[in-house]
């Protein structure tokens, strides 16, 4: 488990990183979402041990991550523009990493390389944005650490690739647990793969969850009274999140299990009626709006 | 053997559950046989091994598998699939009939439509 209490990062005045505390469980895909400038990428440095905290500690497995290459050992951290050798190839980079991670599988990475249409003795920097981005990825699975950490790592691939590196990833979960932690800002992505959800934005965690319990827990009614009675009705029953209308047709986002309001629902008279369920955005979106942000301006194209 | 549809709202594992469902149901899985690793699964759906985790155990809680520790999980015997298929049907006919009194059409209308097409099918 990686465990991040208090944790504040500032440069100068600008506070990157305010009182976060996620406790992120080994097995479990996480995902960091929020905007550029939310502070999830020195979030995640400051979570492989690269970046020191002001305040609050992180452990990894128990062991502060800070400085200590016992911890940093365990995890790997793909940042969002992958840094190589300027004048290097794959095998460069090999050579390197397998010094660095005990763990490095050197079999594993040259296979993987092939598998990925990769030049091993190509430089580097002749390689185009994605596939700069593929080879951080292979270098991430072949040191087989009980960690990584991916920063935007899916935005710089394309679809093909990205089913590739999700399955890949699936593989090394069902074969020797490994946790990713997966930072983004596009929730469709984050919706498929990820267990537990948190949100970062002006450096502070607004919320962090499970995410099938935040799914279970929302549920979207859209229905058509048959009078004001049954409207009034509907009000007095539901744990009302929020209410819109366009004409007669009602969309509430109401608190509760989709059997529960299902049940509850065949006591009001409706005219037409039916339960949807959310999309991680409409989740955000209310529970935001319940703390109180306006979170439609916050969350980018999905 | 199951491809997910990424543009169904309904989340993932509810639609593994469905699909394996509707395979055993229909006899394209029979009772004793292996379902796939959940790590082979995940690998091939390329999601997330604990959604397929979550799903199976759904199956199992329904009664539609059941897991040998050590082994994998099996399709379960089938003496009551039919049984559940059976009131599930039922169920959603009590919808149609509620519609249909609602749209103020007859339930004659319904029967003869039965009736009709129950030589065809």
């Amino acid at each position: 488990m990686i465990s991040i209490k208090g944790i504040t990062k500032k440069f100068d005045d600008y506070i990157a990183v305010n009182q976060v505390d996620i406790d992120i469980r080994e097995g479990m895909v996480f995902g960091l979402i929020g905007t550029n400038g939310a502070g999830k990428s020195t979030l995640l440095r400051m979570m492989c041990g690269v970046m020191e905290p002001d305040e609050g500690g992180i452990t990894v497995d128990g062991m502060p991550v800070y400085d200590n290459p016992a911890a940093k050992e365990k995890i790997f951290f793909i940042a969002d523009e992958p840094y190589f050798f300027s004048h290097g190839n794959a095998v460069d980079m090999e050579q390197y990493y397998s010094m660095v991670y005990k763990s490095f599988d050197k079999a594993e990475y040259y296979k993987l390389l092939q598998q990925f249409g990769l030049e091993s003795k190509r430089k580097i920097a002749t390689y185009s944005k994605g596939m700069k981005k593929q080879l951080a990825v292979i270098l991430a699975l072949a040191s087989r650490t009980d960690y990584i950490l991916c920063d935007e790592t899916f935005d710089g691939l394309d679809p093909v690739m990205r089913q590739a590196v999700k399955s890949l990833l699936a593989k090394e979960m069902g074969e020797r647990g490994l946790t990713p932690v997966i930072a983004s800002h596009n929730l469709r992505e984050l919706e498929d793969i990820c267990d537990t959800v948190g949100l970062l934005h002006k450096g502070g965690v607004l919320l962090s969850k499970d995410l099938d319990e935040m799914k279970c827990g929302l549920q979207k009614i859209q229905c058509v009274f048959k009078d004001g009675a049954a409207y009034e009705n509907a009000l007095s029953i539901f744990d009302i999140i929020k209410k819109e209308h366009r004409g007669s047709l009602y969309t509430l986002t109401v608190r509760g299990g989709r059997e529960e309001i299902a049940k509850k629902l065949g006591q009001i008279d409706t005219v037409f009626c039916e339960v949807l369920p959310l999309s991680l955005e409409e989740i955000f979106i209310s529970e935001t709006e319940v703390v109180g942000y306006d979170i439609k301006k916050l969350i980018l194209e999905v | 053997m199951i491809w997910i549809d990424y543009t169904d709202p309904t989340p993932i594992y509810e639609q593994i559950v469905s699909k394996y469902k509707n395979l055993i149901v229909r006899n394209v899985l029979t009772p004793g046989e292996k379902m796939p690793s959940v790590r082979s699964l995940a690998m091939e759906l390329s999601i997330n091994p604990n959604t397929i985790q979550k799903a199976y155990a759904e199956l199992e809680r329904q009664g539609f598998i059941y897991t040998v520790k050590g082994r994998g999980n099996f399709v379960a015997e089938n003496t009551n699939l039919k049984d559940m298929k059976q009131a599930e049907i039922l169920e959603k006919l009590e919808g149609l009939l509620r519609e249909t009194e609602e749209a103020g059409v007859e339930i004659s209308v319904l029967t003869d439509y039965i009736n009709s097409r129950h030589k065809d099918i």
